[in-house]
């Protein structure tokens, strides 16, 4: 007779109960052990400097750059009201609210721009044949190759006034003077679109590789026009793709820096030009870090609210 | 009823250019249940689609109740198609795929709400409006494609092998019952198939197609029973090919004789062929064995094979010019026997090439 018969069922529950807990402590032990690397870069690279970010937006700034130890809101207070210098009352100034506003319409401009170019683009690759889709998609993330910032030069050299777009229509004869291209929103724009296009075109092209393009011929079939197939078959069911795209060109459009700065000359300033300048000669520390918050709040809240927007609703005729 | 006149599709241009069809007519009677049966690449599925809208003819005229659709864009054709794929919506609930036709007519509401029901009762998924797509079974969707093809109440239905995606139980219980929708709605339906089984046991008339063009057009009794071509004798069912040689005409009969035995009068597909060695159709289920010095012996040969099952057994007879000859009979004879073959000669049927 084995001693396991005489344990008392009670006992024998208590054992199992304890063996189910020792072994629920194990797996919970192996599951933070193979997390620990992901959280470790997302607490090092990602919380620990947001951390810092917002310790110095609620410092006071150094006289040389960097920051005074000495806790303070003036910078939050800065983005909104002027301090008076003789009598140190607030009045309201919508300088800093401006610039955000002006980098917000030129991101939006830029998603809905790269949307329009990337969107046939990513359905032109994905209705090629399989063996060729390769090629154009080596074609599209060829850019990646070399540096932002020298593509963002040989922009400056085929828009400035001497440049290769004025020469040819000047040589053409359509323009006797040179157009003024660079240094204008224009120009930004143009550098922002190129820049972000194959953020919109890759995950668009994502989404519609899946598509099944029998899915059109059924639409035309149930008596959808082109219009219609496109609006309510098309669009749908690559939604995610769109959307994933709109995200990827909004944000860093939102802080682009080296294109606004050599395509606009810096003439307005940008989120992103702000928040530079502030770390750099405006050695002020702390409303950079605000600005860089503030930025990042509006984008986070602006995303929670148009992803629940978007999110598919499929109610149906049930 | 559809009118497909002088219809010709080449793919491509100049030097690599493919006839899918050449010169095809055909008329599909109003309310039929008529079925394109061929064998892979012989365009019954090209046909289909050029009656769908989804190809133009290269050449020639299709006309729908004496309209001339032939140049329509899909969406505006009575047409509708199951495809083969079922290619239903994805980001659609089941109802809304089956009411997307009449949505995109702009019919009333509560008319598409009614039709969605109705549909789905017909289908037998009542209960499965508001699933999703992706969450039925094969079969389930394959209903779903149907129902929302008939749902506009289209005055053809185009069915691109529908059921060749399914397990053979299941075939079965579609087969009957696309029959029966296609009783209960009256409406003419266009069944593509490589299946001549699923084409025999469906079909009003059949259209037998290869390489491009329509070999025989009529009821599955015509095609099974008189063949008019060795293309079609074959592809219909396990049918013996024999030689014979043609004698003659005698009216619309022929007069052929086996090897050197007596002349027999016979069916024949076509009375202008040539006297001289010619094909001769022969079912199984149409032969006796007798024995090899039997005056009524027709043919004569060894037995090379036999295989039971259960009802009788399927015996493989190798004829003395070479050629093998299936036989079902009751009772088999042993491997080597010499036998003697009869048939009924009103079975017989001589074929064209």
């Amino acid at each position: 007779m084995s001693s396991a018969t005489h344990i008392p069922p009670t006992d024998a529950a208590t054992s199992l109960h304890a063996a189910q807990a020792a072994r629920a402590r194990q797996v919970r032990r192996t599951r933070l052990f193979l997390l620990a690397p992901a959280l470790g870069i997302i607490g090092i690279f990602g919380l620990f400097p947001l951390s810092i970010a917002l310790v110095y937006s609620l410092l006071e700034p150094g006289t040389y750059g960097g920051v005074e130890w000495v806790f303070s809101f003036d910078a939050y207070v800065q983005f909104l009201f002027e301090r008076d210098i003789f009598d140190d009352t607030l009045a309201f100034n919508s300088a800093y609210l401006q610039i955000f506003g002006r980098s917000f319409g030129l991101a939006i401009t830029t998603m809905i721009g790269t949307l329009m170019l990337g969107f046939p683009v990513a359905y032109f690759i994905a209705a090629r044949p399989p063996e060729q889709r390769n090629f154009w998609l080596f074609a599209i993330t060829l850019p990646f190759w070399t540096n932002l910032l020298i593509r963002t030069y040989s922009m400056l050299l085929i828009v400035r006034d001497e440049g290769f777009v004025n020469l040819m229509l000047m040589k053409i004869g359509i323009i006797s003077e040179p157009l003024e291209m660079l240094y204008t929103d224009g120009a930004v724009l143009a550098g922002l679109i190129y820049s972000y296009l194959p953020f919109m075109i890759l995950p668009i092209y994502a989404s519609l590789e899946k598509f099944d393009f029998s899915l059109l011929e059924a639409g035309h079939d149930l008596y959808a026009s082109r219009t219609q197939v496109f609006r309510h078959i098309i669009v749908p069911i690559t939604r995610p793709g769109i959307i994933a795209g709109c995200v990827l060109v909004l944000i860093p459009a939102l802080g682009a820096y080296i294109t606004p700065e050599l395509l606009g000359g810096g003439k307005k300033l940008m989120i992103g030009n702000l928040i530079a300048l502030q770390f750099g000669s405006g050695r002020n520390w702390p409303f950079g870090a605000a600005a860089a918050l503030i930025l990042m709040a509006v984008v986070l809240i602006a995303l929670l609210v148009s992803l629940r927007a978007g999110a598919p609703k499929e109610g149906g005729h049930g | 009823m559809i009118d497909v006149k002088h219809v010709t599709k080449r793919f491509g241009e100049g030097q690599t250019a493919v006839t899918a069809l050449g010169d095809i007519s055909l008329a599909i009677p109003e309310g039929s249940f008529f079925t394109l049966l061929g064998p892979s690449g012989c365009g019954k599925t090209t046909l289909l689609r050029l009656i769908a809208g989804f190809e133009l003819p290269t050449e020639g005229e299709i006309a729908l109740d004496g309209d001339s659709i032939g140049h329509l864009a899909p969406n505006n054709r009575p047409v509708n198609t199951v495809f083969q794929s079922y290619a239903l919506f994805p980001h659609m609930s089941v109802a809304r795929n089956v009411g997307f036709g009449l949505e995109m007519l702009k019919r009333p509401k509560a008319e598409i709400e009614a039709t969605i029901h109705e549909m789905l009762e017909l289908v037998q998924l009542g209960e499965f409006a508001s699933r999703r797509v992706d969450q039925l079974s094969g079969g389930q969707q394959q209903r779903v494609a149907l129902a929302r093809a008939l749902a506009p109440r289209p005055k053809v239905l185009l069915l691109d092998e529908p059921l060749s995606a399914l397990d053979l139980k299941l075939r079965k219980g579609m087969q009957s019952e696309l029959k029966r929708l296609q009783n209960e709605t009256g409406i003419t339906f266009v069944f593509v198939t490589h299946d001549q089984g699923e084409a025999l046991a469906m079909s009003d008339q059949i259209a037998v197609m290869s390489a491009g063009a329509v070999r025989q057009v009529g009821t599955p009794e015509e095609i099974y029973t008189a063949p008019q071509s060795r293309f079609v004798a074959d592809f219909i069912g396990d049918t013996n090919i024999v030689n014979a040689t043609l004698l003659g005409f005698d009216g619309d009969k022929a007069k052929i004789r086996f090897g050197e035995g007596t002349p027999l009068t016979v069916q024949t597909a076509s009375t202008s062929l040539t006297p001289g060695a010619v094909h001769v159709a022969l079912r199984p289920e149409t032969i006796d064995v007798v024995d090899e010095g039997s005056d009524r012996a027709l043919l004569r040969g060894a037995v090379v094979d036999s295989t039971y099952f259960g009802a009788g057994s399927q015996m493989l007879v190798r004829l003395d010019d070479g050629v093998d000859v299936h036989v079902q009979v009751a009772t088999s004879r042993a491997i080597g026997a010499r036998v003697g073959l009869e048939c009924d000669t009103s079975m017989l049927h001589v074929l064209e090439d």
